[in-house]
């Protein structure tokens, strides 16, 4: 079968100067609207506020459900409501080619979409759909107060340095966001807003199907959510090293977490992965154990409310990040802290 | 049913190896030698396995510097039947929207193909945006996270299961689509010694530029990007206490002063 290949237009698709407002995608999931889109809220109006436009929050869902007050109440001031049976199983080109749509009647200047698995995979169709630019993972934004563009800014190879992106020319400005990097806005339940039905969509039909969907039940906490974490890096050695960590967790009612290193190592799993290439977290405590402290892993817990660090060298970047360091072999120090622990509870 | 399979990759810095300059705070990409992007192994494999089970074919293809071509030698040396590199100046300093034109014109040169697999992300710029955009461009069907796919008998189409976060889903698409090769999933198969000697000898690498592409270079590289890197500046850093305790001759008086100041901070 031979294929054809789109030509980019020369122009951009949608007038810059005709695009106006801030656009957040709702990812919904379970009958709600996901927290993580939610959390683009703060950014969102934000931005909006330095732009003096609206910031519209689009959800497909059915009309009775109440997925339209969520956005409202944490912020949103107007909020596009897709209502179609067909829309009820998420399909990355069917969601992308009706979010299209909405963008080509609403003309936002920005469009933000939540960096969540699914998000990161329908925003770069959606983007280039439209022809314009997008900015994967951000953890910041600014207005230019010349230009009025929107930067994205996200951390580059090596979270040393902050990069700040623009589209200059082509609209939406478009970005991924990453979670857990921003607040969820709090909520008013007296906020009013407006919401609108939208219709005439062309809602495609999907020439994927899905066959059939398993739950996978998750016995723990996942570490964004988790209140205590222990985190265990390359310094604890072995997999069986990782138990003195799994140990201290426990004592601290929290959640084992790793860095990229222990992760790669095999010890434990990519989703408990903490850092730039694996998540932002932000639990009250960050115990880093044998975790050198790249400036990768020290941007996945810039959100931590104290971080406790224990490392055998002195010189390891991790103490710069921590409040409380010990200098110490692990081996030592965590079965003294359980020790502890455990006497002050009796 | 032979499957004739398109598998993209990058040439990218070990990210692995660099070291940040103490005293700037930026990255000394000086000396670092590059690699095929490990994520797209775990592609490489996928599809080798398809191979296995079905036939047909592997073409590589890579948008890189010249340099790239021991990177497509190495996936020779692993299974792959021929590699394709794209260079030239036209194309250099895009953005995924640029990269992602260019890389489907060549697609579409290679085609008849049943199938585009691309790796998950890369260690260098982690975007995940490619696989997408390239499958807008060519109006495939396309679905992320992939661990693994079968034939549907008799059928052009496959059946592939991926991963969310809370869920696995099993899809089915038709063929010709594109596939999103879960990272860490698939584990590339090792290389052997004998294996990349003949691949430098033997590897059938071809490498296109503009020439044989005949694109409009103003829709490519830098002019062709939608997005421009404004400024960069030093992440900022987290105000930390920095307080240090020396445990190394007693553990348990360096327990007492950790948990003593943790429960200062309300925490215990």
């Amino acid at each position: 079968m031979s294929v054809t290949t789109q030509i980019p237009a020369k122009a951009p698709l949608l007038k810059k100067e005709e695009c106006k407002g801030v656009m957040i995608f709702a990812e919904c999931l379970d009958g709600s609207v996901n927290e993580v889109s939610l959390q683009l809220l703060t950014p969102g109006r934000k931005i909006a506020g330095k732009l003096g436009v609206e910031t519209t929050m689009v959800v497909f869902a059915p009309q009775d459900s109440k997925l339209t007050e969520a956005p409202i109440f944490y912020g949103a001031d107007r909020v596009i409501l897709v209502d179609d049976p067909r829309l009820k199983t998420y399909y990355p080109n069917v969601y992308g080619d009706v979010l299209v749509q909405i963008v080509e009647r609403e003309k936002p200047e920005l469009l933000l979409i939540a960096g969540t698995l699914r998000g990161r995979e329908m925003a770069p169709y959606v983007a280039n759909t439209l022809e314009t630019g997008i900015t994967a993972d951000c953890t910041g934004f600014e207005v230019d107060e010349v230009t009025k563009d929107v930067l994205q800014i996200r951390p580059p190879f090596g979270a040393t340095q902050l990069a700040h992106i623009r589209t200059p020319k082509r609209r939406p400005q478009m970005a991924t966001v990453r979670p857990n990097v921003f607040e969820l806005p709090p909520r008013d339940e007296t906020r009013k807003g407006q919401v609108k039905l939208e219709s005439g969509l062309n809602i495609p039909q999907p020439t994927i199907e899905l066959v059939s969907s398993q739950e996978v039940k998750k016995e723990e906490i996942a570490i964004e959510k988790a209140r205590v974490l222990v985190s265990g890096g390359k310094g604890v050695g072995s997999r069986e090293g990782l138990g003195l960590v799994e140990e201290l967790a426990s004592e601290f009612d929290g959640v084992v977490a790793g860095s990229r290193k222990a992760v790669d190592a095999g010890w434990i799993t990519h989703e408990r992965q903490v850092g730039q290439t694996g998540k932002t977290v932000k639990p009250t405590l960050y115990v880093a154990v044998g975790i050198s402290g790249s400036a990768q892993h020290v941007f996945g817990i810039r959100e931590a409310k104290v971080v406790a660090a224990i490392n055998t060298d002195p010189e390891a970047p991790i103490f710069e990040s921590a409040d409380y360091g010990i200098v110490g072999d692990y081996r030592e120090i965590v079965p003294a802290i359980i020790d502890r622990i455990k006497r002050s509870r009796h | 049913m032979p499957v004739n399979i398109i598998v993209c990759v990058k040439w990218v810095p070990n990210t692995s190896i660099v070291n940040v300059d103490p005293t700037t705070g930026t990255l000394i990409r000086e000396g670092v030698p590059s690699i095929i992007n490990p994520h797209d192994l775990n592609a490489v494999e996928f599809a080798l396995g398809l191979r296995e089970k079905y036939g047909g074919t592997i073409t590589a293809v890579a948008m890189s510097p010249p340099a790239a071509r021991s990177g497509l030698e190495f996936l020779v040396g692993m299974g792959v039947d021929r590699g394709v590199l794209i260079t030239d100046r036209a194309f250099a300093a895009a953005d995924t929207f640029a990269t992602s034109y260019v890389l489907a014109k060549a697609i579409q040169r290679l085609f008849p193909a049943d199938l585009i697999v691309f790796g998950q992300e890369t260690i260098d710029s982690s975007t995940s945006h490619i696989g997408a955009q390239v499958s807008s461009w060519m109006g495939l069907p396309y679905i992320y996270y992939v661990t693994d796919a079968e034939v549907v008998d008799g059928d052009h189409r496959l059946r592939v299961k991926r991963s969310l976060e809370a869920e696995i889903d099993t899809y089915e698409l038709p063929m010709p689509c594109s596939l999103v090769v879960m990272m860490k999933s698939n584990t590339p198969r090792p290389i052997t010694l004998s294996k990349k000697l003949r691949a430098k000898l033997e590897a059938p690498i071809e490498v296109w530029t503009n020439d044989t592409l005949k694109l409009d270079t103003t829709v490519t590289g830098l002019r062709g990007s939608p997005t421009v890197v404004a400024k960069s500046v030093p992440t900022p850093s987290v105000p930390r206490k920095k307080q240090r305790f020396d445990g190394r001759k007693n553990a348990a008086e360096a327990a007492n002063w950790l948990i003593d100041n943790l429960a200062k901070e309300g925490i215990m």
